[in-house]
């Protein structure tokens, strides 16, 4: 098997098993949308406050803490069923697994992201932010391949630790600060004021570069952080 | 040579340009006549024990590579050691910044972008901490600590450009002192501070690693001894 048929059935087989229980994902929607809930009160400090500025960070922070139960639990059924194991035993090369695992997480993220960012838009959003949509998703694809591949990588490591998911959110949380400056300023603008390039550009080539650069470390690291 | 550079020896030229810095600093070296006046005078600690904690974690990365190539885990002792001490000199850079920043800008805390990146790297080397008290495997837990410290290295850069470059246009960035060039008697005192504190990171970074070796031995030795 070659590397792409190999990437393509370890994906195929994260989505059939996702898709079969959907635990996963209903859990996240779920929680994606009682955050919204919980943001709107914690923000509204009095009758009509405007939050129009909170919103960007208001959707990362969401989808940070939601992806967070996501790759806890994609690793735990993994480590648990020990399936892991299987796949390690297969001739298969172990970034070809990095690469697959991050593209799973990556599929889960941007399904919640297609159910969550319409309701958050109907909840918090004035302007009409249509027109921006391209740079807006754009933004969202950087900002979800960052968190994607470094916490694929970090839960790898925390999933075989004594403490696991409790390691998860004190690794990722620092790593991804960059990833939140630029994603929540970015967002906000495109909801706020509308996105002129001249605006977003530096927050996107940060995006891009905190991408590549984390790839490569990833691929170059994860032979070592899967174990044998 | 080698006698030069052992741990004891690092120490005494540390603690000689030390004091000898800080007195150039304040007896030789003039009260800044900008703003800054006698506060500044925390530059010539302040600076350097940045430069040090940064170098600390540097040592602590390029140990992490050396470990991941040779698995000897003499590279995780000394990768270990270089975080400790990276974390201790990150402690001081922000109480000193605090310092600096009370006397400068009238508050304890700004969310400028070094200090913030100390503050961040404070807990990412915090959880690199968490991450080897988890691990109870040897071999194991030296890989997943190269793993971080390396992860956790890259970022730090990225982290300062994002919280220095990026806000601008929703709040200002606070510009410290540095930007503009130094003075002669400035950079004298400045440069002998500088050296001293980095040759004090590298004698608490060899007697730590020493100590760590050492520590190695006597669990072997035990070991052998059926102990």
């Amino acid at each position: 098997m070659s590397g792409w048929s190999q990437f393509k059935a370890i994906l195929r087989k994260d989505l059939i098993r996702e898709l079969r229980t959907r635990d996963m994902l209903v859990s996240m929607i779920l929680f994606v949308l009682l955050a919204m809930i919980i943001f709107h009160y914690a923000f509204t400090v009095k009758e009509g406050a405007d939050l129009t500025y909170f919103t960007g960070g208001m959707l990362w922070v969401t989808f940070i803490f939601a992806m967070l139960l996501g790759l806890n639990r994609s690793f735990a059924q993994e480590k648990d069923e020990h399936c892991l194991d299987g796949l390690l035993l297969c001739p298969v090369d172990r970034v070809t697994i990095f690469f697959a695992k991050t593209a799973g997480n990556l599929v889960f993220l941007l399904i919640i992201q297609a159910v969550a960012v319409p309701v958050f838009a109907l909840f918090f959003i004035e302007r009409n932010f249509l027109g921006d949509l391209l740079p807006f998703l754009i933004v969202l694809a950087l900002a979800d391949l960052g968190i994607c591949a470094l916490g694929t990588l970090l839960a790898t490591i925390s999933m075989n630790t004594r403490s696991r998911d409790l390691l998860l959110p004190i690794l990722l949380l620092p790593l991804i600060v960059p990833v939140l400056i630029a994603a929540t300023g970015a967002t906000t603008l495109i909801f706020a004021e509308g996105a002129s390039f001249g605006s977003l550009v530096a927050r996107l080539l940060l995006l891009l570069g905190f991408d590549a650069v984390f790839l490569v470390a990833a691929w170059g690291t994860y032979d070592f952080a899967i174990g044998e | 040579m080698k006698k030069l550079l052992s741990a004891p020896a690092l120490f005494i030229w540390a603690s000689v340009l030390l004091i000898v810095g800080i007195l150039l600093a304040f007896w030789y070296s003039p009260i800044d006549a900008s703003s800054m006046g006698f506060s500044q005078k925390i530059f010539y600690y302040h600076v350097p024990i940045a430069s040090a904690a940064f170098v600390a974690f540097g040592v602590a990365f390029v140990a992490a590579i050396a470990y991941l190539r040779t698995q000897d885990l003499k590279w995780d002792r000394l990768g270990y050691v270089g975080v400790r001490i990276g974390l201790l000199f990150s402690i001081l850079v922000m109480a000193t910044g605090m310092i600096w920043g009370k006397a400068a800008w009238g508050v304890w805390w700004a969310w400028e972008p070094r200090l913030t990146t100390y503050l961040l790297a404070c807990f990412l080397y915090a959880a690199y901490w968490v991450l080897r008290s988890v691990v109870d495997e040897e071999d194991r837990r030296a890989t997943y600590a190269a793993v971080f410290a390396i992860i956790a290295f890259i970022d730090v850069p990225i982290t300062f450009f994002a919280t220095r470059f990026l806000p601008e246009g929703l709040h200002p960035v606070v510009v410290g002192p540095g930007g503009g060039g130094m003075e002669g008697s400035i950079a004298v005192s400045f440069a002998i501070c500088m050296v001293g504190m980095l040759l004090l990171m590298a004698a608490i970074i060899r007697r730590d690693y020493e100590i760590e070796l050492i520590r190695d031995r006597v669990t072997d030795l035990k070991t052998s001894l059926g102990g």
